[in-house]
């Protein structure tokens, strides 16, 4: 929560202690910035933004025991009111999307402007989303992509029967045969057919890719429903 | 599909030039000698004229990223795309 006076508070975690120490004085020379914590650790930023309760965190990805993408899921949900910005050493696509999916709402790389910085702490507290402009292209190519391989799952999940559902939810949970047969009340020879049945409907060569096929395209808990 | 946008896939055309920075985005058109300067917005719909991206998707994205409504996106998109093909820098896959 913003102080009384529209102060942001915000909570800075990078391992080296220069690099916050040389964003600390930057920040606090702007009237409306105050840097209330710091963290040199993903599980340290954690405690202290439950603790102090910041309105934005600026968390390095790259943070020891617990890096900074985890870092921002477990912010995400236990400060749900607290914006989160990720940066890294680079630009880098792949931690821009996993910082965004784990509930960042910005992303910066170190080799940003200090004023990018400030400009971006202020943009997330006002609720905007922030992505370095070069960025933006590939994310949304990287976006269509994913939905892409999306549907093509969904296409090829809704060729299988209820049953042959239910028998992949059960073995992306990691069932094997007798568990499955168990599981629902069928002999372990017909989850077996049931199983090979799914996996050539799937495309797939055996059942450790069959659950990475669910795991991967995101689709358990469209399975689950389906197959209810 | 939408009225606003039309059918197809946009491709860019391919003998244009780009100069892309964090502060400015040009494309220059050595046919025309034309030289056009993108948003941020724009240079992004840019980078998804590929020739194989609908329109659509490219809305799709944009609403998922941003969170903006779908009908805003897609007047965006479409006027964008408009831009681009009335300078001559874009051309439709069927």
């Amino acid at each position: 929560m913003a102080e009384r006076d529209g102060t942001i508070r915000v909570l800075l975690a990078d391992e080296q202690a220069l690099f916050r120490q040389a964003v600390k004085v930057v920040l606090s020379s702007e009237d409306d910035l105050i840097v209330v914590g710091e963290a040199a650790d993903g599980l340290q930023a954690i405690a202290e933004v439950e603790r102090v309760r910041p309105d934005v965190a600026l968390l390095d990805a790259a943070l020891p025991n617990c890096d900074g993408i985890r870092a921002t899921q477990q912010i995400s949900l236990r400060v749900p009111e607290c914006r989160v910005i990720v940066f890294s050493a680079q630009e880098d696509e792949q931690i821009l999307v996993q910082a965004l999916e784990a509930g960042a709402s910005g992303y910066l790389s170190k080799g940003s402007p200090l004023v990018d910085l400030i400009d971006a702490t202020r943009a997330v507290h006002r609720g905007d989303a922030l992505v370095p402009p070069r960025m933006l292209g590939a994310l949304l190519q990287r976006l269509i992509h994913r939905r892409r391989e999306r549907d093509e799952a969904l296409k090829r999940m809704a060729r299988l029967t209820r049953r042959e559902r239910e028998v992949l939810v059960l073995l992306a949970q990691g069932g094997d045969n007798d568990g499955i047969a168990q599981s629902l009340v069928i002999s372990p020879e017909t989850a077996r057919t049931h199983i090979q049945n799914v996996l050539g409907k799937l495309d797939v060569h055996s059942r450790l890719e069959a659950a990475a096929f669910v795991t991967q395209n995101g689709i358990l808990d469209d399975l689950a429903v389906a197959a209810r | 599909m939408s009225l606003v946008l039309r059918n197809g896939k946009p491709v860019r055309k391919s003998d244009v030039w780009i100069r892309q920075s964090d502060r400015e985005n040009v494309v220059f058109d050595p046919e025309t000698s034309s030289v056009h300067m993108l948003n941020t917005t724009a240079m992004a719909i840019w980078v998804l004229c590929d020739g194989d991206t609908a329109p659509a998707e490219m809305v799709d994205a944009i609403c998922e990223l941003s969170g903006l409504p779908p009908e805003v996106v897609e007047e965006d998109v479409g006027g964008i795309l408009r831009g681009f093909e009335e300078a001559g820098i874009l051309v439709w896959n069927a």
